[in-house]
């Protein structure tokens, strides 16, 4: 008998294991080739901008409970009468204009994974908030620390998440002044993408920062934003010493920031696109000069986040047209100031991941994609107006963050995108699968979905008639099955572990 | 509103008893506050009493608004204007009601606990309870349990409402209830809770009365137990 020969390779085995997984490739952001869409006109624009002008000078915004602030903002330039403080005419604008960056590199502890926040770049980021998780089998919960875990590794495992995101679910099973520790471990330790800190008490803050670290070093640390938090406005035209401790904190250690104006219209601003936006542009102006005033030179995010209110009943509404609208407004204004830009995300009313969550949650994406946002947060796993964190809805709304990048991407006008070699081999009446331009492209010609069912009615059937709830219930698992830890120094960890024991231990667990 | 109601001609005081209630119940409905101050005088100089009013003209007014609310007929701008509306029919007939020994519908309390500063829920909130007739006392928001008992002591509502929209917030709610138990005047007051984030587990859980998913069940759920405790 002759010995066996070697095989070739290729042949089945490989084709299925490089055919079943997702073919978008992990980044560290979306490269965005095709224009913005500018909705407005350089006039309106600069009405908008006016009026917000108009606003800071004339009404001013709150800074509550935070003496510090006032005396910042009095030495920047601002009038302070109590806790209101009123700005002069474009003096926001020129503070912000003066150090702010226009992008930053957000450093992950994978270098690969570095991102760049800004410019004609998008940076997807999980959803962010919610007190509950829901999937098919155990219905809606509150959330728990195994929870937030395994969202963490899901977003690690999606290659079109770009970031890790910060609060992906409330872990509710853990005292409330220490749940932090953990959340901002599983960051570090499941995943090397980058992450955003804690910003419900300022020593939460301090810890993320004091954790980061240990991480990255102190020196580097110092010198480079290594986390990106979230400053939501207590709007109308508020922000309240919690907000503006954690704020404080992240400028003081050059750490990012995104400050957001988060307006439910109707209720926290006028029910009108142009005076929402006016009033955003207002608030964000005022919290990122504070930024810059605090350190210049902090890496500062122009965020937003717009929905209305049912007129009817005063619940929180999404991805309807109006919102679109002011997303649209609003990237404008950002690009005109100089800063990057967050908002949209998968959001939705839905308790469920059925037909309401996936339009609602695809008229925002959609509309970021095309309004030009840098940074979006809340793009995977939004239910029930961010009550609800959804393990399938976290599936569906990974794939079409997918497709965002390949829509992002524009045409290619290269000599093989025109095609013509095509239409000389194929001619007329004839079909193009097995002509070789298609030979040579088809495996990444068209986007392929991770969950959509396309197939007969009959395989369909056979394979069990599911709905994409329940295939994106069968992936999520599978995902979590292949999941394995990124590595980490074990000396890094140990540390992390022995710094949060030592932490935990300085204070008694209080769940307020 | 934009309704059309042809009101230039209409002169409240010449239309009889039965007549002038309907029209109280439709400037209710459309949020006439003058207009229900001028209806409230009138009849009580018609000699009927402050009870009668209030159940008669008020209350069963706002039961038409509150139910129109619910079907989504009315919505909060204009539920607002009729509580308020309402609110001004109340404060001529409180006085009165009290000389008579009256029961009253009853007074609230209401903030959110500290650290929380959401407070959209707890404004709809006290707008209906406004409607339904109750005298209510908002404290705004980040409320300490020595606010709530401080109102407490000074309003001597018959319920305490507490708001939170945090799960890191939520659990000061039985900080506050068991200060209340502490002191021993927990069962001098009804406690309702409420927010998004909440269930009726963690009400039952933080010792309050009960859980109220909105605005609406907030007022039929505070009406209820307020008569339920006058009858007891
Ligand atoms: C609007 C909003 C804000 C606004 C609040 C503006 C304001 N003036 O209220 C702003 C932007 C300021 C804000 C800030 C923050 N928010 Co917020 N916010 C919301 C949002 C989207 C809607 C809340 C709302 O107004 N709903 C509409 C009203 C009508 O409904 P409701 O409040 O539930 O009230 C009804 C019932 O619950 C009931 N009810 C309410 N109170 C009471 C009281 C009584 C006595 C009774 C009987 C009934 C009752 O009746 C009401 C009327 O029908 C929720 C998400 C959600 N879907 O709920 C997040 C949410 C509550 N926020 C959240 C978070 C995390 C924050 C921030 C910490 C974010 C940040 N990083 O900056 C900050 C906290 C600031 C602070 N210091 O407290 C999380 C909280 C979850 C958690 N992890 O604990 C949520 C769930 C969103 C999310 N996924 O992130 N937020």
């Amino acid at each position: 008998m002759s010995e066996r020969q070697a095989r070739r390779g290729g042949g089945r085995d490989s084709k299925r294991a490089a055919r079943q997984v997702s073919q978008t490739k992990q980044a560290a952001f979306i490269e965005r080739r095709i224009p913005y869409f500018e909705l407005l006109d350089e006039a309106s624009l600069a009405l908008i901008e006016d009026n917000a002008d108009t606003l800071l000078e004339e009404i001013g915004i709150d800074f509550r409970d935070d003496p510090e602030a006032l005396s910042l903002l009095k030495a920047g330039g601002a009038d302070i009468q109590g806790e209101r403080v009123r700005f002069p005419r474009g003096l926001c604008r020129s503070i912000i204009q003066a150090t702010a960056p226009k992008e930053f590199i957000q450093h992950a502890r994978n270098p690969e994974r570095s991102t760049v926040i800004g410019g004609r770049r998008m940076v997807l980021a999980p959803a962010y908030g919610s007190p509950f998780v829901r999937d098919l089998d155990k219905g809606r919960r509150y959330a728990s620390i195994e929870d937030f875990r395994n969202f963490v590794k899901l977003a690690y495992m999606s290659p079109g998440l770009h970031h890790s995101g910060g609060t992906v679910c409330e872990p509710v099973d853990l005292p409330v002044n220490k749940r932090h520790f953990d959340m901002i471990y599983s960051h570090l330790k499941y995943s090397d993408k980058p992450f955003m800190g804690s910003v419900t008490h300022h020593s939460r803050a301090q810890d993320t920062v004091d954790m980061a670290k240990i991480v990255f070093g102190e020196a580097f640390a110092t010198n480079n934003c290594v986390t990106t938090s979230l400053i939501n406005a207590n709007s109308p035209m508020t922000y309240d010493d919690t907000m503006l401790g954690a704020l404080k904190v992240y400028a003081r250690n050059m750490q990012a920031t995104v400050i957001s104006p988060f307006i439910l219209s109707g209720a926290m601003s006028p029910v009108t696109v142009v005076g929402t936006a006016t009033q955003i542009l207002a608030e964000a102006l005022a919290g990122m000069a504070f930024a810059q005033l605090v350190r210049p030179g902090a890496p500062v995010v122009f965020g937003t986040f717009s929905s209305a209110v049912s007129m009817q009943s005063g619940a929180p509404t999404f991805g309807g047209p109006e919102p679109s609208l002011v997303m649209y407004t609003v990237a404008a204004l950002a690009r005109r100031l100089g800063v990057p830009f967050r908002s949209g995300g998968g959001l939705c009313a839905s308790k469920l991941a059925d037909a309401q969550a996936a339009y609602e949650a695809a008229n925002t994406l959609q509309t970021a994609a095309l309004a030009g946002v840098n940074f979006m947060l809340h793009t995977a796993g939004w239910l029930e107006g961010g009550l609800v964190m959804g393990y399938e809805k976290f599936m569906m709304d990974v794939d079409q963050a997918n497709m965002l990048s390949v829509l992002l991407g524009g045409v290619d006008m290269s000599e093989n995108g025109q095609a013509l070699e095509a239409f000389r081999e194929v001619g007329p009446g004839k079909h193009f699968l097995g002509a070789a331009h298609t030979q040579r492209n088809f495996e990444t010609a068209f986007y392929r979905s991770t969950l959509a069912d396309n197939n007969s009615f009959e395989q369909w059937t056979e394979e069990g008639g599911q709905d994409m709830a329940q295939r994106a219930n069968t992936q999520w698992k599978r995902v979590l099955a292949d999941y394995e830890l990124p590595p980490m120094d074990p000396a890094i960890d140990e540390a992390l572990l022995e710094f949060i024991a030592k932490r935990k231990a300085d204070f008694p667990d209080k769940d307020y | 509103m934009a309704e059309d109601y042809d009101d230039d001609e209409l002169i409240l005081a010449e239309l009889d008893d039965e007549e002038l209630v309907a029209q109280m119940h439709d400037d209710l409905y459309d949020g006439l506050k003058d207009e229900i101050v001028e209806g409230v005088n009138i009849l009580l100089e018609r000699g009927w009493g402050a009870d009668k009013v209030l159940t008669e003209a008020l209350v069963e007014g706002m039961r038409i608004v509150g139910v129109d609310f619910r079907d989504g007929i009315l919505f909060v701008p204009e539920v607002l204007l009729a509580a308020n509306a309402m609110k001004g029919g109340m404060a001529i007939l409180r006085p009165l009601l009290a000389e008579t020994g009256a029961k009253p519908i009853g007074k609230m309390v209401i903030g959110t606990v500290k650290g929380d500063i959401h407070d959209i829920g707890k404004n709809l909130v006290t707008m209906m309870m406004e409607g339904a007739g109750f005298e209510v006392i908002d404290l705004g928001i980040n409320n300490s349990v020595d606010d709530y008992l401080n109102a407490l002591e000074e309003h001597k509502p018959d319920i305490l409402g507490m708001s939170a929209l945090l799960t890191t917030t939520m659990p000061y709610m039985k900080v506050v209830i068991d200060a209340l138990v502490e002191k021993g005047i927990r069962e001098d007051y009804i406690v309702l809770v409420g927010g998004a984030p909440l269930n009726e587990e963690f009400g039952k859980a933080v010792g309050a009365d009960a859980y109220c998913r909105d605005a609406a069940s907030a007022s039929s759920t505070g009406v209820a137990m307020v008569q339920q405790r006058q009858a007891a």
